[in-house]
């Protein structure tokens, strides 16, 4: 990954998050949007297809949308349509509820789409304790549809503690469904915030996660884990927060963000029905700011040139401080290992 | 069915930086970052070209370079043969 590139300004994000409601049919204990209820002002379907000609202007690659659930929006498939019309590949995250083999078949007639289907556990028990009852049944029933089709289709798996252990079987049960497996990791947001303590993976976890995930190069993880991963699997992806550099986030009502995990009114950059999307991605302070940031506090690490000082809203969220460093980084972890083993012993 | 030549792969696409061109790969997903100033069009490859042809007001001495850096576009599968 050219640091030197990113560093130097992107005219528009390489893709972006958009979450394009916050209507959700499920109320999962970990979810980065709390979602539920819509939000009061969603974008229109004229505002949500303005918003992809902006896009396309700006020669953005690639949307991935999330929420609140895309296909409770009357109109997502339009919106779907109209990247796809200006070649825009995109990605769905989906809780694989309202997913019907019509919605399947249409889906699949397009060639620019990529879906993700969330699965918090490898069993039942496990992943409904999240995500709800029956949610489990559901979407494996969704991964099926769509593996029978040409639709590139993964499963999606927030680490958490109560799944760490089940990281290993979720990449057989993706295989054996025929997909591949994604694993994200899990950021205080939203009531991912509220239930931190409790989904939170701990340190032990995430290092047998590292060890794991260095021998697994078929799993992808986006930006989560570039703070925790070897060297070797580093080559597969970023090594630095692509924040405000490589991508952004919309929210349902047309705010623009960091990062979906950075969605306060604090990091907001600009408001769609205000300003133009080029106008913001060009102008706006924070963005400014983030493209600026340096983990100063990180430098002496040895493990610098891997992570750059990991997630800042992982830093935010639980200390507060933007320029923090990771509190969940390689580092971190092993330091934290210690000091416990050390108290044990004492 | 479709004109022979090297093209974007489908995964793939480019566009033109202030550095040069920036390419994308969904798959992965990957980027490369070509310091190629504005010698290519970012839709030159959109249209299959033939080995060894070039964009307009390429020099002769400029082609082996961008030759070898066709090579490692289509070596590291962000362009293809059809
Ligand atoms: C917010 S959901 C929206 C799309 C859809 N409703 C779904 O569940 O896939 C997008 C993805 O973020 C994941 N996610 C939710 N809360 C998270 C958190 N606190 N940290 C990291 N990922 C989270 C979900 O599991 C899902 O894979
Ligand atoms: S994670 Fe997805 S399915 Fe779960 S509540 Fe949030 S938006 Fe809904
Ligand atoms: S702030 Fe964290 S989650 Fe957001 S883009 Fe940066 S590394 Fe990724």
């Amino acid at each position: 990954m050219s640091n030197k590139y990113v560093e130097m300004g992107m005219r528009s994000p390489v893709n972006l998050t958009w979450e394009v409601t916050q209507a959700c049919n499920l109320r999962c204990s970990h979810c980065l949007s709390s979602s539920g209820d819509p939000a009061k002002n969603e974008l229109s379907t004229a505002e949500a297809l303005d918003l992809v000609e902006q896009l396309h202007t700006a020669g953005v690659f690639q949307v991935n949308f999330g929420g609140g659930e895309p296909f409770i929006r009357p109109d997502f498939e339009q919106i779907l349509a109209a990247c796809h019309g200006h070649g825009i590949m995109t990605c769905i995250s989906t809780n694989g509820t309202l997913i019907t083999p019509e919605l399947v078949a249409r889906l699949g007639s397009n060639r620019l789409v990529a879906i993700q289907v969330s699965l918090d556990g490898a069993v039942r028990e496990t992943c409904d304790a999240v995500r709800g009852k029956g949610v489990f049944d559901d979407a494996i029933r969704a991964v099926k549809l769509l593996a029978a089709t040409k639709i590139p289709t993964s499963i999606n798996t927030v680490l958490t503690t109560h799944n760490a252990d089940e990281i290993p079987a979720m990449y057989d049960l993706a295989k054996s469904l025929g997909v591949s497996l994604r694993v994200s990791r899990f950021r205080p947001s939203g009531r991912g915030a509220d239930n931190w303590e409790s989904l939170r993976p701990t340190p032990t976890q995430l290092l047998a996660f590292s060890d794991w995930l260095a021998k697994s190069g078929d799993v992808r993880t986006g930006d989560s884990f570039f703070s925790l991963t070897s060297q070797e699997r580093q080559g597969l992806g970023l090594n630095l927060c692509g924040a405000a550099k490589l991508t952004c986030c919309v929210n349902p009502d047309g705010h623009m963000y960091p990062c979906a995990f950075l969605q306060s009114d604090h990091f907001e950059a600009g408001d769609l029905r205000v300003n133009s999307f080029q106008e913001i991605w060009d102008g706006s302070a924070i963005y400014e700011s983030f493209r600026n940031l340096r983990i100063h506090s990180c430098e002496e690490c040895t493990r610098f040139d891997q992570c750059h000082g990991g997630c800042p809203a992982v830093a935010y969220h639980l200390k507060n401080d933007i320029n923090g460093g990771d509190p969940e980084c390689l580092e971190r972890c092993v330091t934290s290992i210690a000091e416990s083993r050390l108290q044990e012993a004492a | 069915m479709a004109a022979a030549g090297i093209k974007l792969h489908p995964s793939c696409r480019a566009r033109q930086e202030g550095f040069g061109l920036l390419f994308y790969d969904c798959k992965g997903p990957r980027l490369l970052f070509a310091a190629t100033g504005t010698l290519i069009p970012a839709d030159y490859f959109a249209t299959p070209r033939a080995r060894g042809e070039f964009p307009d007001g390429i020099t002769d001495s400029q082609k082996p370079a961008l030759q070898k850096f066709v090579n490692q576009l289509l070596d590291k599968g962000f362009l293809h043969e059809q």
